[in-house]
Order: C-alpha cells, then sequence, then structure tokens
C-alpha cells in the first residue's frame, strides 16, 4: 500500500506503473479501491441530497461526485475511471433499474476520475491538495461536456434540457462538490490510513 | 507517513467552506414518509400498513390547492394566468379536480366540508360565464378568447358554418355539442363529486350532458339515428371542425362512471363503438400510438402549408416540423387517453404504454425521465413537452411503473425549491422565476403523480354499502393532517392515522352505537354522544393511529 498516496516524483513511470496495474498485487489494490469507491459512490447516490434552487442554479453538494475524484487521487487513473463508470452505472441499475444512453453517461464521470488519477498528489500539503481541487474541478467540466454531447448527440435531446436539466445543475452542484470534498475526503482517508498503519506498527 | 497527518490551511478554509455551504444549500429533501404500525383490538388485528396512505407533503399540497380554489369564483389570486395561457385555465381546474377527487379515496371515510368545498368550489368556478364574471370567467378564457385553433368559431352549424339550412345542425355555443373539451371536463367533474359525496347535487346536469352526448353520437343531430354521429366518425369535436382522442376518452370515462353509479347502460348501447374503432383506423401512428387532431372539415380560415403535401379535409393534421406527409403528434394526448382509456380498453394502455415510453421518452439521468411532445422534433421543449410529463406521470403511477414515475416527478419537481406557509400548514413549489402559471400546476400535480388511487380506479362506484359505513362528517379540520382514514367493512372498525396541531374535535357518523377509540390496543377515554347516530372524539395535540369499533 505504500504506492498509494503518490508523491511529487521526477521519475518517468510506464503506463502500468502510472495506472498502479504494474503486478499483481498493485492490481489487487488498484481494483479492491474501485470496488470500494464504487460501493460508497452509490451509498452516497441513494441518501437525499439536499440543494436549493437560485432562480435557475441548482445549488447543492453531491458527495458522490467527490467520492470518484478522491478515488482516482488515492489509487491513480484506472481506479477513477471504474469508480466513475462503475458507480455510475450500477447505481443507475440497483436504484431504478436503468441503464442510461447505453452507459455513456457513465463514461463521462468514469473520465473525470481518470483525469484526476493522471496527477500526482500528497495529501497532507495543502498546496497539493489545492491542486487536487482544480484538477478535481477540470475532471468535472470534462465530465459535464461529456455528458451534455452523449445527450444531445446520443440520446437527442432538446438543447433547454441539456443546458437546465443537465450542464446547469451538474456545473452548480459538482463544482463545489469535487472543489470542497475532495480534498476533504483525500486527507480523511489519509488520516485513517496512518492510524491503521501506527496501530498495525 | 510515520507522523500523524496535519490539516493544512487549505483544508481547513475547505472545511469551513464546506460547512457554511451545506447548511446554505441545506433544502428541499423529501418529505416524511407516514408511519403505520399494527394493534390487536378485541382480537382483532389492524395493520395500519394495509390500508392506503397520505403524506404530510400531500396534505400540505392539498391545503396549498385549496387556497387558491376557496375564493369568490372571479378571483384568480395565486393562480399567475398571463395572456398566453387562457386556453389552459379550465384544464387546470379539471385536473386539479381529477387529482383532488383521487386524493378523497384514500381517506373516504374523512368527508367533511374541507374536502367537498373544495370540489364543488371547482365546478362552479369551471362553469363561471363571461355575462356574470367578464374577462374572469371560464367562458371568457376557453371559449370566446382563444389563443389556439382558429377564429370565428363561437357560433357554428355542421356541415355548412356560414350559410346554414334545415339539414345543418347548430353546433356552436359554449356548453353545445361541439365543446367536448370544456363539456367533458365539467360534467365529469360534477360526476365525481356525486361519486364521492353523494349528494345528487349535479344530477341533474350531468344527467343531460349523457342524454346530448348520445345524440351526438348515435343520430344525425336532426333526430335521425346514425351510428357515426353528427360528425360521421362516433366522436365529438372540441372546435367544431376538430376532434382529438384524448379529448373524447373524457366522457367515455365520464360514460363508464355513469352506468356503474346509476345502474345505466349506456355502454352496453354501443354509443362508443363507432368512435372507438374509428381512432384505431384513423388516428393512429406507424406504433399504434394516438395522433393529433383530425379535422372532420376545413376550419374556416385555414391555410395550407406554402410547401410539402396538402392537408385533406377529413384528415388527420399533417405535421408542420417534418411536413413531408406524416401526422401531427402529441405525447401528452397520448399519455392523457392511454390514463382514461384504460378502463374500457385494458389491453390498448397495457400494449402501448410500453410503446409510449420507447419513442416519447429522454434519459437525462438514472434518477430522472423526460417525456417529450413528439418524436418528429425532439429538440424543443415548451410547454407542450411540459405537460407530456405531467400526463405521464400519473399514467406511470397507475400502470404501477413507480420508477418511470419517480424519474419522471424528479424531472418535473426537482429544479423548484418547496416553500411552507408560515404556519406549516401548506405547501408549494415556487416556480416564479420559470413560469409562473406552472405553480398551481405543480402543487395538485404532486397529488396527480404519487396519491395511491389511479384515474382508473375512480371510474368504479363505491359499493352500495358504503354510505352507511361511519366516516368523519365534520372535525376542526384546520388544526389535523388526516393521513389515514377508512372503514373496514369486514373487520369493522374505522381506522384513523390523524396528528393534531391544536387540540381538534372530530364528528363521527353512521356508528350502530357508541363506538370505543383504541390506541395501542387500549380504549381512550369515551366519545361524546352529540346527537342521533354522531358522536364526538376530542384529541390533543399528538400523532395518533386509533382504531374505532363498536365491538368488545
Amino acid at each position: 500500500m505504500s504506492e498509494q498516496v503518490h508523491t511529487s516524483s521526477s521519475r518517468r513511470l510506464s503506463l502500468a506503473q502510472r495506472f498502479l496495474i504494474q503486478n499483481s498485487n498493485a492490481i489487487a489494490w488498484t481494483l479492491v479501491t474501485s470496488a470500494a469507491g464504487t460501493g460508497v459512490f452509490i451509498a452516497f447516490s441513494v441518501l437525499p441530497e439536499p440543494y436549493i434552487m437560485i432562480d435557475l442554479f441548482k445549488i447543492g453538494l453531491l458527495p458522490a461526485l467527490a467520492i470518484i475524484t478522491t478515488a482516482g487521487a488515492i489509487r491513480g487513473p484506472l481506479a477513477g475511471l471504474l469508480t466513475g463508470y462503475l458507480g455510475t452505472l450500477l447505481y443507475g441499475l440497483f436504484a431504478f433499474g436503468t441503464v442510461v444512453t447505453l452507459s455513456l453517461n457513465a463514461v463521462g464521470f468514469g473520465i473525470m476520475g481518470f483525469v484526476v488519477g493522471l496527477g500526482h498528489y500528497d495529501f497532507n500539503n495543502g498546496r497539493s491538495l489545492a491542486k487536487l481541487s482544480i484538477v478535481s474541478s477540470i475532471g468535472l467540466l470534462l465530465a459535464t461536456l461529456v455528458v451534455v454531447a452523449i445527450g444531445l448527440t446520443v440520446e437527442v435531446y432538446a438543447g433547454l434540457v441539456a443546458i437546465r436539466f443537465v450542464m446547469l445543475p451538474l456545473l452548480t452542484e459538482g463544482l463545489p462538490s469535487v472543489f470542497l470534498l475532495t480534498p476533504l475526503f483525500a486527507w480523511a482517508w489519509l488520516f485513517l490510513y496512518s492510524k491503521i498503519l501506527s496501530r498495525t506498527g | 507517513m510515520s507522523s500523524s497527518p496535519r490539516p493544512s490551511k487549505f483544508l481547513f478554509a475547505a472545511f469551513v467552506m464546506t460547512l457554511v455551504f451545506g447548511a446554505a444549500t441545506f433544502g428541499n429533501l423529501p418529505g416524511p414518509v407516514t408511519s403505520t404500525g399494527s394493534q390487536v383490538v378485541n382480537g382483532v388485528v389492524f395493520n395500519f400498513a394495509d390500508y392506503p396512505s397520505l403524506t404530510h407533503e400531500q396534505v400540505a399540497a392539498f391545503n396549498y390547492v385549496r387556497g387558491l380554489v376557496n375564493q369568490p369564483l372571479e378571483r384568480w389570486d395565486g393562480w399567475n394566468i398571463g395572456s398566453g395561457v387562457y386556453y389552459l385555465v379550465h384544464y387546470q381546474l379539471a385536473f386539479m379536480s381529477y387529482a383532488i377527487e383521487r386524493m378523497f379515496e384514500v381517506t373516504s371515510g374523512y368527508r367533511t366540508s374541507y374536502y367537498s368545498d373544495v370540489a364543488y368550489n371547482l365546478v362552479k368556478k369551471m362553469n363561471t360565464t363571461e355575462a356574470e364574471y367578464t374577462n374572469a370567467s371560464i367562458e371568457s378564457m376557453e371559449w370566446t378568447r382563444p389563443v389556439i385553433g382558429y377564429s370565428n368559431w363561437t357560433q357554428y352549424y355542421y356541415p355548412d358554418p356560414i350559410h346554414p339550412d334545415a339539414n345543418d345542425v347548430y353546433t356552436g355555443g359554449f356548453r353545445g355539442p361541439a365543446n367536448i373539451m370544456w363539456t367533458g371536463h365539467y360534467a365529469l367533474m360534477e360526476l365525481l363529486y356525486e361519486r364521492n359525496f353523494h349528494n345528487s347535487t349535479f344530477y341533474d346536469e350531468y344527467s343531460w350532458y349523457m342524454q346530448d352526448w348520445n345524440n351526438s353520437l348515435t343520430t344525425d343531430g336532426l333526430g335521425h339515428p346514425r351510428a357515426s354521429g353528427i360528425w360521421e366518425c362516433g366522436l365529438i369535436p372540441c372546435q367544431p371542425y376538430a376532434i382529438w382522442v384524448q379529448c373524447n376518452t373524457i366522457p367515455l370515462y365520464f360514460t363508464e362512471l355513469y352506468d356503474n353509479l346509476h345502474g345505466t347502460d349506456w355502454m352496453e348501447t354501443g354509443m362508443w363503438d363507432y368512435g372507438l374503432n374509428f381512432i384505431e383506423a384513423n388516428m393512429t401512428d406507424q406504433y399504434g400510438l394516438y395522433t393529433d387532431e383530425y379535422f372532420v372539415q376545413e376550419p374556416m380560415g385555414f391555410h395550407q402549408l406554402g410547401d410539402g403535401p396538402v392537408q385533406e379535409f377529413p384528415g388527420k393534421r399533417l405535421d408542420p416540423y417534418v411536413n413531408d406527409g406524416r401526422p401531427l403528434l402529441e405525447g401528452y394526448g397520448v399519455a392523457w387517453s392511454l390514463l382514461f382509456i384504460e378502463y374500457t380498453e385494458p389491453n390498448v394502455t397495457a400494449e402501448d404504454y410500453p410503446v409510449f415510453l420507447e419513442h416519447y421518452s429522454k434519459d437525462i439521468s438514472a434518477d430522472q425521465l423526460c417525456m417529450i411532445d413528439t418524436y418528429h422534433n425532439p429538440g424543443k421543449f415548451d410547454t407542450y413537452d411540459m405537460l407530456c410529463n405531467l400526463y405521464a406521470v400519473a399514467l406511470a403511477q397507475q400502470m404501477g411503473d413507480l420508477v418511470t414515475r419517480d424519474r419522471i416527478a424528479n424531472f418535473i419537481y426537482s429544479p423548484y425549491n418547496k416553500v411552507w406557509s408560515a404556519d406549516g400548514r401548506s405547501m408549494h413549489w415556487d416556480t416564479t422565476a420559470v413560469e409562473p402559471f406552472l405553480q398551481s400546476s405543480l402543487a395538485y400535480g404532486w397529488l396527480w403523480a404519487t396519491v395511491p388511487v389511479s384515474v382508473k380506479a375512480l371510474a368504479d362506484a363505491r359499493p352500495a354499502d358504503f354510505w352507511n359505513y361511519p366516516y368523519i362528517s365534520s372535525a376542526d379540520d384546520d388544526n389535523i393532517w388526516i393521513y389515514q382514514a377508512q372503514w373496514d367493512p369486514i373487520k369493522q372498525g374505522f381506522v384513523l392515522n390523524v396528528r393534531v396541531d391544536k387540540t381538534a374535535t372530530l364528528t363521527f357518523s353512521n356508528f350502530a352505537s357508541e363506538p370505543t377509540a383504541y390506541s395501542g390496543g387500549y380504549p381512550l377515554p369515551p366519545l361524546t354522544p352529540v346527537g342521533g347516530s354522531d358522536y364526538a372524539l376530542t384529541l390533543s395535540p399528538g400523532t395518533y393511529q386509533l382504531v374505532l369499533t363498536t365491538g368488545g
């Protein structure tokens, strides 16, 4: 698990190392992290999410989105991709018995986790956490673009629907969620992890 | 990693901002579910979960609707009626009526003026005339100031509208035979009032419509039998020159309920057979789903499209979106029709419902589904698309497809804040930032979408003995929330789930002898006789699940 927290490094990493699948142990931890992230994502998604509307803007926090980015930050791009994709897909299946637009929507959220996972972060460093917030926000913007593009071209719903019911809520709830909650979740994970390490010697 | 991690300034700032942001945006959570327990009274188990119930939010939404309706007939405070929506107001009244009548069936043992006044006032508001209430009347908004259709159709003869002779039938007038989009709703509102309150208040008037529709559908309007009726399609127009399936499902549904209430056999005479066959043969698309209007003749003032196929009369209205000879579509009409036609043609609704969802829905997300007005033009989203969502949500509820119902409801309601009144008695969704007129729709729409009694279920009359069952005939309605109230004729007990805000008295009628109220299986202090077969129960503030019975 020591490689789970990425630290800044000038070493050139192979693709397998970057995706944290360079050996069977790394693959196992990446899959475990993805599975755990997917489970927590679904649990957060099922819970009612408070929000308020200010004119057309839906304002609130969606902790589930920050689970995707946190998974990517902890265990790399593949874990972020799997958590975002599987979490979104399985939540739809479990909670509503549906797969939205051939699961392409879920790909959008997978991309968010993937993008965040490409970076290296020190969860005990404020500047690095700020970087994590910014990269998470960029990932959210990319996810929004993908989801809206799929809605307009594959699902083929109206532009007004895309803006009002998809893009605006994703941005006005998603951005504060991933910006604020991702560093909190990441640090909380680091804190728990250090406690576990100290107990196990 | 050897030492315990320490929070940085950035982390601390993120934490504080999360707390502030979360607290500032904490709202719009789902309302509480109605708690249901069970109790044993005289050896009989009463499980409250076995009986239908209302939620706190449903009652609060009704209270908001009640405030809108219970004002002088010419007053429309809070309805937000802009000049472009006059033609929709009478639909608001009709579907508001259907929504609350379904709600009343959930708590069928609670029949005080708290419910009946709203239903009665809706009927009266629906029938406001221009002579008495000028521009504030429904006659003005629905009939003489239409912003849809074509002009010059307030006075009309068929088939020659302009130079009638003895062979032409007068079909004009607000209450005339060619305004089924008002007469159908008006009569059904009256009939549902009779179904739920049983006092013959409107019997003569709605029975007149029953006769009139039979005349329209089975004669030429001049006294001669004709199976295809006046308009030779077995259906009744909304505007004198055009028919819609959904508008005809209202008098069709009315006929079923009329027969069930009064023991008549209008349906068995086959008065609707020609029309139902006509619909299937002439008013469906390639998927078998209903299409938009069908012209029985050319409207006065009609203009052909500049290019593309020529509109034929009679014939389906062509779709200007595609302009290739395909018929005009309307998803809201399909949903409405399937909702009301199911009682008569359950197989049609069962077969068409999944086809309708396949072609008229768009996935927004796992928890949101958006219905559209036409698959010919999915790129638009306007009033009619929103209407499709409002009808489809009730259709999904009726079909028992609660996942789809919830997904559509999420799409409809999630963009609005819940607003509670200062006294906590009423709640609505604030739509003023988007479309103020939608506000009343969403209030009764919540009942329309969620109460556990379907439109179809209301087409059956209550059993004859129902009117002898014990019920709450009067109460301090403004102090209480009735979630469950009904007599169980098998177990011979009255089930009452009530929240009391301030000390309230409820008067029960029809008990054969003095009843005892039980809470948790233990008797409460005796009820007070208040004359005749009436007994009063006084409750102090709290929430109660009670069983009232005369046994033991």
